[in-house]
């Protein structure tokens, strides 16, 4: 058995392995690596140039600032605010649900965004006895749609904007746009297939009115210094974020710089913090580094990179195989082992082609793509298990009808914006 | 349990782990339950008013919007111990012209209160009569859905007493939902 060989059979048992949920992602990346490194595939000396270390820190940092965060009640604070918004309207509280749920997910990771805000969108489905479907599919898709925004809303792009040296302001300016107008589709298209689901009489209005009224967004505030703490921190940090490719720091200097200072200066209990650090999720990324780094070291991806060229001959092919090839293996199985695979391989490209465009396709296609499915992103598997233990079923086919669409006319969007910026009419 | 339920349990398991159980524990100390959200229902609603009381804050008027179609009653109780009371050191006339005095205060906040209400297109029963405020209270609730009581009734309120004493009692003996504004 070749190196390479061994490389594409490690690398595909792993993917089996994480697509079947047999046994945690996190140990089935701990294994390949493993078995990479027994093997030595990669050699020990050769780590540290597949070990995305700004990736690693970057998630690592944004962990501890949000778990930091958390502990002063931040988010019930913005849900509860949000469901008072609303004014007992059900259009109302699919349009602010959304765009918070966005919004937040561009910054913070899309997992915490929907663990906080779907119990209180629940709540107010109750309320309204509507139907939470409608709601909640907006959520996941706001959330999917809002984390391509930056640099920092999903793992993707942090992989890439790390792989690729682009900037948070680069994301913001390329993505942002495109999120804004898919963002908006998508909530026009979940009003139009459930406009007859989302009406509620006067009288009822005026009794969820009254209800919310009756919850009370401070009592959610467990600590009001650090609630205040909290949020400077986070102003500091996303501003930082702006202005971190002019005063030359990476990303993940950002977020690390965020979560010590939030440490040092709210005097939380850092053992706590650390704790609440998702552990699983690093291990998953630096087995997953290592993996792809045994296709990178044994020339496997090069190889494949060649392949693909002699097939797409132009940027503008580059650019329309990337985003959709992303975008429906996105929908299937996990995006993160799929970044990180055509990470290499698009930079194998540049050899021969502009990639720069090819960069944002990749995003596009990978984190849009997570809401082709059910199965398809983690904010999917979230809300979809979170409602079912709350006897609110979300079959795979319910999804995939509504998914399948906004995934296709979003990513469509998208791509032809990228079209245009890159290629021309 | 299906094949796509056990994937996503399985799923969510692995990215979520328990932090779901500590947030859904966060939100119940804030949210009500299902059972305090079902709202009984209303058909009828005692508004004790008297003295002490100038007006019913618009958020109260906004709430009982709600139950339209109920019955509403504004109560206006004189207290007849307090009558007894001056007859017994002041004598019968000092005592009529309390009564008077407090029957006419007590029709004009009446009225007052009963426009606001008609604006909000609610005919409210008017009643005014000489008795026990709390024991009063306690035995007509019982024919009613819901109490509206301002935190002063029976007596002034301070800064070290913000609830009157009245209420207090009131709200101890009665078995349906009262509203203290």
């Amino acid at each position: 058995m070749t190196p390479e060989t061994v490389a594409v059979a490690v690398f595909l048992f792993t993917y089996a392995l994480v697509v079947s949920e047999k046994i945690h992602r996190a140990v089935a990346a701990m294994f390949g690596a493993s078995v990479i490194l027994f093997l030595k595939i990669v050699p020990w000396e050769n780590i540290p140039k597949y070990l995305d270390l700004n990736t690693l820190f970057l998630l690592m940092g944004m962990m501890i600032i949000v778990n930091t965060a958390r502990n002063s009640g931040l988010f019930e604070y913005v849900a509860i605010k949000t469901a008072k918004l609303a004014h007992g309207s059900p259009i109302r509280v699919l349009l602010l649900f959304s765009i918070v749920t966005a919004v937040i997910s561009s910054v913070l990771d899309n997992v915490t965004t929907v663990l906080l805000l779907t119990p209180m969108l629940l709540y107010i489905s109750r309320l309204m006895e509507l139907s939470p479907i409608p709601f909640l599919l907006s959520e996941i898709f706001a959330s999917n749609i809002g984390g391509t925004a930056t640099l920092i809303g999903d793992p993707p792009n942090i992989m890439i904007g790390s792989a690729a040296k682009l900037s948070f302001n680069e994301f913001l300016i390329n993505m942002g746009p495109i999120a804004a107008i898919d963002l908006g589709v998508t909530i026009l298209i979940i009003y139009l297939a459930y406009n007859n689901a989302l009406k509620v009489t006067p009288k009822k209005k005026v009794m969820i009115i009254q209800t919310l009224r009756g919850l009370d967004e401070k009592a959610a505030i467990r600590d009001i210094r650090l609630f205040r703490k909290s949020v400077a921190i986070i102003l500091f940090v996303v501003a930082l974020f702006f202005l971190h490719d002019r005063l030359g720091i990476e990303p993940a200097v950002v977020a690390l710089f965020g979560a010590s200072l939030i440490l040092l200066w709210t005097r939380e209990d850092p053992e706590g913090i650390f704790e609440k650090i998702e552990w699983p999720a690093l291990f998953f990324f630096g087995g997953l580094f290592i993996i792809v780094g045994a296709l990178e070291e044994t020339g496997t991806i090069a190889k494949v990179a060649e392949w693909v060229l002699t097939h797409v001959h132009t940027q503008g092919e580059a650019l329309l195989v990337i985003t959709w090839f992303s975008a429906f293996s996105s929908a299937i199985v996990d995006n993160i082992p799929l970044t990180a695979a055509m990470i290499p391989l698009i930079k194998h490209m540049g050899a021969s082609m502009n990639v720069y465009p090819l960069w944002w396709a990749l995003s596009l296609g990978a984190c849009l793509g997570g809401n082709g499915t059910a199965i398809g992103a983690s904010a999917n598997v979230v809300v979809i298990g979170i409602a079912e233990r709350e006897d609110v079923r979300i079959t795979f086919v319910d999804f995939l009808k509504v998914g399948m669409i906004i995934m296709i006319i979003t990513v469509a969007i998208g791509v032809g914006i990228l079209w245009i910026r890159y290629v021309g009419w | 349990m299906g094949l796509f339920s056990s994937l996503i349990q399985r799923k969510f398991k692995d990215i979520a782990g328990k932090r779901y159980e500590r947030i859904l524990k966060e939100y119940r100390d804030f949210l009500l339950t299902e059972e305090e959200m079902v709202l009984p229902e209303i058909k009828s609603v005692l508004i004790p008013l008297d003295r002490f009381i100038g007006e019913i804050p618009v958020e109260v008027y906004e709430t009982l919007s709600a139950y339209r179609d109920a019955k509403f009653v504004l109560l206006y109780i004189i207290d007849i111990h307090v009558s007894y009371m001056i007859e017994q050191t002041l004598g019968v006339e000092a005592s009529e012209e309390f009564k008077k005095k407090e029957k006419e205060e007590g029709m004009k906040l009446l009225g007052k209160i009963s426009r606001n209400f008609e604006a909000l297109g609610i005919n409210p029963q008017l009643r005014l009569f000489f008795g026990d405020k709390s024991r009063d209270i306690i035995s007509l609730a019982q024919k009613h859905d819901l109490l509206v009581l301002s935190k002063a009734y029976g007596s002034e309120i301070t800064k070290t007493h913000p609830l009157s004493p009245v209420v207090l009692k009131i709200v101890q003996h009665v078995n349906i939902p009262v509203i203290v504004y």
